[in-house]
């Protein structure tokens, strides 16, 4: 007997035991008023939360010692891997990755059963019983259909080791931040689902969601940052963002999520926007569960690798349960949602944060349409097509660009209704500074409308900002005597939350200048050239002097052949690039490229190999991407705004939820 | 200049520099290529790998990439057009190894799609908006007005001073 294997699959077994009982208890203390059962119910999350922790140890163990006995284990590992690599091994492939999503959402449900649950008296059998339900249908899944702990008929001398891809440190951080995201949708949604269930639609839900759904958006963006950074550095095409379906799983739930984050405030402050608020994390929830089936079944690749899929029809029907059950929700209770005070004007801030929540959701849309689109092809036509980068850059573009100054503009306008003298003042300024930008850029020699529209909306973003942060800062240097940066750092302190979202625009501003000018500026130089032989790219002489091998002698590496390349400009040695190409002992046909950057804040030297013959006679590929240091740059400006505005939730306002539940059961 | 302008001046100058830094980079980076070189990698550009999943053909270094990129260079100097070379590659791989979706036939449909979503999210919305002002029902207690009051005075009073 296998005792790590027996340990792990006995703890998914309970677990699922657990959550089961979860559910049927919170149902019977909803109805029968149990204190005891609404109790257990909340210990029952708690117990299943620690029982997948084991589980996911006895994985963690396996990995370490080597047991290929457990297939998975022999599947992605090998015994001279890297212990640290032994984590990225943990995650990977459909049972491992399946394990962390539903031991990752049970810590998120632990958190939320320990903070939140007693503070919702009015719904917490129903958040209770909601979070039983999901975990009860993900332990299904793995203890019924990818048991990460099934064991080899024969153990193997050796397990396969991790899929090359894999083998970097990027996957260390990566996966982790992304799974965590995409499961964290389940608080918001729970607390979604607890307010439908239980009538309770003001903005008590609103209130504890908000942090929840802070955290899930700022995981879930750094999940996709760390993406997009991986592809650059690893895959070797010169991109970061490829519109593969599987990242556009990735962030399809953090566009409803991040409108959410915006609509909720129209109805803290105003009252409104209660079906809509319900509808974006519920959406967002339906496509986080997507995403995994997405990844899962192999559907988009084709549908006939779905067909092959064990787990792949059974998510697809739990999308179909999450969305028809969040449906029927809505429709019945329609008729109390409505708002608790007038819409005054379209030129106020909350038309602003409306239009744009609504820009989002059309971008998740057509991000949607897009993914799917080959399935469909396929099923009805029998075509496979591709849908690629340029039908998403053509669609989802133009929607970014809007977005951008809908962003800009939503700043500017204070809520409820804008006098005409004193918004057109606000906008003076800020006008006034995308004129000068637009014209320059276009005396510069910029003609393109992509570049001057994406150029100039975040221009837009980062003028409105400017004088918002101005503002404020004037207002304490004059009220308190503070030095100006004292009062500038006194404003996070007084309104994180505010002037921490003007920091994440400031991030998506300095991005989108970023994604413009990379995607619209990129170079590409491809040369074949001999040892001793040059190419010019970017303004750069490139030298190959020749190819060199090396063997790491871990994680399954076999050889790694590299091109030295001097760099050279005006004669004079800038440095020196090795791209390559990596090759494993058991993935003989699957070499990963080596890619060597030299970055600057103004452009990255971007080069890798494409092959080389017995002559030595190589194929190097030069990129020169414009600005893309400034997308790195934003992405951690966008997530230390993220950060700050997490504080008030942390400490500066503590939620006081002041009545009982409106249908019956007792406050416990 | 008043104190809350200033910053904007500096912001203004932060852009034409960084506007000064693009056209910079973008000089600097003017391909290198003879002309049907950069016609090729143009065609590679809108074509995909056939045995990969969303690769592109320019970075795909599979032997059958190889030939494929080897073919439009011979074809191109043999005075076929762009779409020819495409049109080639499409009859004999499928139409999966075209990056860019002809807008035509089936794929009209996700083309549809893309208008409908857009108009039906931006009609949903106007819907949305101008019931909010005929539902709305006063209520005393509308969210909390403005934990940020303070600052709405101060900018009430920057303005009156601006103007």
């Amino acid at each position: 007997m296998n005792v790590t294997a027996t340990l792990g699959a006995a703890a998914l077994l309970t677990a699922l035991a657990c959550s089961v009982v979860a559910l049927g208890a919170s149902i019977y203390g909803q109805h029968s008023g149990s204190r005891a059962a609404l109790l257990a119910g909340r210990r029952a999350i708690l117990a299943a939360a620690a029982l997948l922790s084991v589980a996911i140890v006895a994985l963690g163990y396996a990995l370490l010692t080597n047991d290929f006995a457990i297939a998975h284990v022999a599947s992605v590992s090998s015994s001279e891997m890297q212990a640290r690599m032994k984590w990225a091994s943990l995650y990977s492939g459909q049972p491992g990755s399946l394990l962390f999503w539903t031991w990752s959402m049970s810590m998120f449900m632990a958190a939320f059963v320990l903070i939140t649950v007693p503070k919702i008296s009015w719904g917490s059998a129903h958040a209770v019983g909601t979070l039983g339900a999901v975990l009860t249908t993900f332990l299904i899944a793995l203890v019924f259909f990818a048991s990460p702990f099934r064991l080899s008929p024969v153990r193997p001398e050796d397990g396969t080791g991790l899929n090359p891809l894999l083998v970097d440190p990027g996957m260390l951080i990566h996966p982790p931040f992304l799974l965590t995201g995409l499961v964290s949708t389940v608080i918001p949604f729970t607390l979604g689902a607890a307010a439908l269930m239980s009538g309770r639609l003001d903005q008590a839900w609103i209130r504890h969601a908000r942090g929840w759904a802070l955290a899930s958006f700022l995981v879930l963006s750094i999940g996709n940052f760390l993406g997009g950074w991986w592809a650059y550095t690893v895959l070797g095409w010169g991109g970061y963002w490829g519109w593969d379906p599987v990242e556009n799983s990735a962030i399809l739930p953090l566009l409803p999520m991040t409108a959410f984050l915006h609509a909720l405030v129209v109805q803290e402050r105003r009252g409104m926007l209660k079906l809509w608020n319900l509808v974006l994390v519920l959406a967002a929830f339906a496509l986080a569960v997507f995403g995994t089936f997405n990844v899962r079944s192999g559907l988009v690749a084709s549908v006939h690798s779905f067909a092959q899929s064990e787990v792949g029809p059974y998510f697809l029907v739990l999308v179909g349960l999450v969305v028809v059950a969040s449906v029927v929700l809505i429709v019945w209770r329609l008729p109390r949602m409505h708002a608790e005070v007038e819409f005054e004007s379209l030129v106020s801030r909350e038309a602003g944060l409306i239009l744009n929540t609504y820009v989002l959701i059309a971008m998740a849309l057509v991000i949607l349409g897009g993914t799917l689109f080959p399935v469909f092809s396929e099923l009805i036509q029998d075509v496979r097509i591709t849908v690629g980068p340029p039908f998403f850059n053509d669609v989802v573009g133009p929607l970014l660009i809007v977005m951008l100054f809908l962003t800009a503009i939503g700043t500017v306008v204070p809520w409820r209704k804008a006098a005409p003298g004193a918004l057109g003042r606000r906008f003076i300024v800020p006008g006034a500074l995308l004129l000068v930008a637009l014209v320059a850029l276009a005396v510069l020699g910029v003609r393109d409308p992509f570049a001057l529209a994406g150029i100039g909306g975040a221009v837009a973003i980062l003028a409105v900002t400017a004088r918002e942060y101005a503002a404020g800062t004037l207002a304490l240097r004059n009220a308190r005597g503070m030095s100006w940066p004292g009062a500038f750092g006194a404003l996070f302190n007084r309104d994180p939350r505010k002037y921490g979202g003007y920091l994440v625009h400031v991030g998506v501003a300095v991005m989108a200048i970023a994604v413009v000018a990379s995607t619209v500026y990129q170079s590409q130089t491809r040369a074949i050239v001999s040892p001793g032989e040059s190419f010019e790219a970017g303004g750069y002489t490139m030298v190959f002097e020749d190819l060199a091998t090396r063997s790491p002698g871990m994680n399954g590496i076999d050889v790694e052949v590299v091109a030295r390349v001097r760099v050279e400009r005006d004669g004079k040695v800038e440095g020196y690039l090795e791209p390559g190409r990596r090759f494993f002992a058991n993935f003989p046909e699957q070499p990963v490229a080596i890619v060597a950057v030299d970055g600057s804040l103004t452009r990255d030297l971007y080069l890798f190999v494409q092959g080389w013959d017995a002559e030595r006679l190589t194929e190097i590929q030069a990129f020169v991407n414009p600005f893309i240091a400034w997308l790195w740059i934003g992405g951690g400006i966008y997530a230390a705004g993220g950060l700050l505005a997490f504080a008030p939730f942390r400490a500066r306002r503590p939620v006081v939820v002041e009545d009982a539940a409106p249908t019956g059961a007792r406050p416990v | 200049m008043t104190s809350v302008t200033r910053p904007f001046a500096l912001v203004g100058v932060a852009v034409l520099a960084l506007a000064a830094g693009l056209l910079t980079s973008i000089q600097g980076a003017s391909a290198q290529l003879p002309p049907t070189e950069e016609q090729a990698i143009a065609i590679e550009r809108q074509l995909l790998c056939p045995q990969c999943t969303n690769k592109r053909l320019d970075v795909c270094e599979l032997a059958i990439c190889r030939d494929m990129k080897q073919i439009i260079r011979e074809r191109l100097a043999a005075g076929a057009t762009a779409d020819d070379i495409i049109l080639f590659f499409e009859v004999r791989y499928g139409p999966q190894v075209r990056a860019e979706l002809p807008r035509e036939g089936f794929n009209l449909w996700l083309f549809g799609w893309v208008g409908s979503a857009i108009v039906a999210v931006g009609v949903a919305g106007a819907w949305f908006l101008l019931s909010l002002r005929q539902r709305a029902r006063p209520a005393a207690a509308a969210g909390t007005p403005a934990d940020d009051a303070w600052l709405d005075e101060e900018l009430r009073a920057a303005d009156e001073r601006d103007a």
